[in-house]
């Protein structure tokens, strides 16, 4: 019995949503995909207050995450899981366009699980998604307490 | 010596004898004191003169009686201590005088010296300040250009793709091509845009110098570059290349981009040619030379050959942004070397770079280079 984790994107561009829920649409990935706009609406997702109070329980499969966000920026965010008790589990995979340095020996250092830098060339990023997607979502087991559904 | 002799004289009137010879002695002393050393000679000559001629027996004639003859001698004796004292004294006094005048001009032009350092020093740490500001600003810059600029063209580029599509088959050939027009430029410009953000990547990180062998390093690149180049028939000669202090995967990087610049200006030639070696072993300088019988380039824009973004052909017969030249430069300057370019029109290029050889000339020049 395979299971689908769901997976928590993290962006603050629509465009970019919209890219990233088409690249995995393409691959007809039938993961639920919750999407949240910027960093505070993410830990309220994770921690299931405010507007997320009433949600279905369970962790996420995997956290697409963008760095630079409003309000609580993306390296805060991933601060914030990876130094709480309940939340450290949940595996964090950076999607940021840069490839800088610094960015990415803090987020390696606060304990990222992957870092990925969306390719410019589209083929390349709905593939680049595809993967994460299929890896994080399917193939990767989750930590124990992640929300599954029976595929 | 008048007023000596006067003085004298009153003294003697008033019955004070034997005042004659400390009157005469200071009057001496003064004269050397205030008058110098010729003056003196003659005070002395003269006091003696008048000693004899006006205090020593038989008095007013210029002879002199046994009886008094030692007490002249005396006098002479004591005029002649006296001047030469006088005379010395007064010579290291001016000295010290002139010491003195010395040292508070140098004293002076310290201090005004150091006003100056305290000036210069002042605007220094104003500069590097300044100069701070200024790095902090072209890194938030190059991170804003790495992630805003990067998003839109993602956009211009998925959506392009999804509505070619959606929507090939209703489009025209027209269509497609504006279509294809906008996927190619905006790819082009990611392109320029990670090009110069590795670009300003070599100017801010550090470079971790260790020994390199130049030799192993080039093969390595044209094995790779031979890899992508399958099927052209390119005569390739490595020769004896040195060991080398620098930082590895920038020297890598220096070497990838002259010998697939080679590669690329040959694509027309039947069989290319591309040699790398070393100009002169033994030297203390290492000058290593990518020399190819390729399309070549003009001398009269040599100048621009290592600029940022500068072009000598045009997009239809070779592709590339324009910055791997500016790229060598940039690294080889961090190591302290030179670079340059040679060629003609049709009859290839050759491109040079040196390196010192050694450690301590490599921090040499850096040190001296920035």
């Amino acid at each position: 019995m395979t299971t689908l984790g769901r997976i928590l994107v993290v962006e603050d561009d629509p465009n970019d949503v919209e890219l990233t829920l088409t690249a995995l649409a393409d691959y007809n990935l039938a993961n639920e995909v919750v999407v949240t706009r910027d960093g505070q609406q993410a830990l309220d997702y994770l921690c299931c207050r405010e507007e997320f109070s009433m949600r279905s329980p369970g962790d996420p499969a995997v956290m697409l995450l963008d760095l630079k966000l409003p309000k609580v920026g993306g390296l805060e965010v991933l601060q914030q899981i990876k130094s709480d008790e309940r939340l450290k589990l949940i595996p964090v995979v950076v999607l940021t366009p840069s490839h800088e340095e610094k960015d990415m020996i803090r987020s390696y250092s606060l304990g990222v699980n992957a870092y990925v830098v969306k390719p410019v060339d589209f083929h390349e990023f709905v593939n680049a998604v595809k993967e994460l997607g299929i890896f994080w979502g399917v193939i990767n087991e989750p930590p124990p307490g992640s929300m599954e559904k029976l595929r | 010596m008048g007023i000596a002799l006067g003085v004298a004289f009153a003294l003697q009137y008033y019955q004070f004898r034997d005042v004659e010879l400390p009157v005469l002695v200071v009057a001496i002393a003064f004269t050397t004191w205030y008058a110098g050393n010729g003056p003196s000679v003659l005070a002395v000559l003269l006091s003696s003169a008048c000693f004899d001629y006006f205090f020593v027996e038989p008095l007013y004639s210029l002879e002199i009686s046994s009886r008094d003859l030692p007490y002249f001698l005396i006098f002479v004796a004591w005029a002649g201590i006296v001047a030469s004292f006088s005379a010395v004294r007064r010579r290291i006094e001016d000295n010290l005088h002139l010491a003195r005048d010395h040292l508070q001009v140098e004293v002076e032009q310290r201090r005004h010296r150091e006003d100056e350092i305290r000036k210069l020093n002042l605007e220094l740490s104003k500069r590097a300040v300044e100069l701070e500001v200024t790095n902090k600003e072209l890194e938030s810059f190059s991170y804003s250009v790495s992630h805003d600029l990067r998003a839109p063209l993602r956009h211009m580029i998925g959506y392009s793709e999804l509505l070619q599509k959606q929507a090939s088959s209703l489009l025209d050939e027209k269509s497609q091509r504006f279509i294809r027009t906008i996927l190619e430029s905006a790819k082009r410009m990611g392109n320029l845009i990670d090009d110069l953000l590795a670009f300003s990547r070599i100017g801010r990180a550090q470079t971790k110098k260790t020994r390199v062998d130049l030799k192993q390093l080039v093969e390595e690149v044209v094995a790779e570059i031979g890899q992508d180049t399958r099927g052209r028939d390119i005569a390739w000669k490595v020769g004896a290349l040195p060991v080398c202090y620098g930082d590895r995967s920038m020297l890598r990087l220096v070497v990838v981009n002259l010998v697939s610049n080679a590669a690329k200006f040959t694509r027309t030639r039947k069989p290319a040619e591309i040699e790398i070696g070393c100009v002169d072993l033994n030297k203390e300088e290492v000058e290593v030379f990518v020399r190819d019988n390729g399309a070549g380039f003009d001398m009269q824009y040599v100048d621009k050959l290592f600029g940022v973004f500068q072009r000598l052909h045009l997009p239809e017969q070779f592709e590339g942004t324009g910055i791997g030249l500016a790229t060598v430069q940039r690294i080889i300057h961090r190591h302290g070397g030179q670079v340059r370019g040679e060629g003609a029109v049709d009859h290839g290029a050759t491109f040079y770079f040196s390196l010192p050889k050694n450690v301590q000339d490599t921090a040499e020049r850096t040190a001296n280079a920035s």
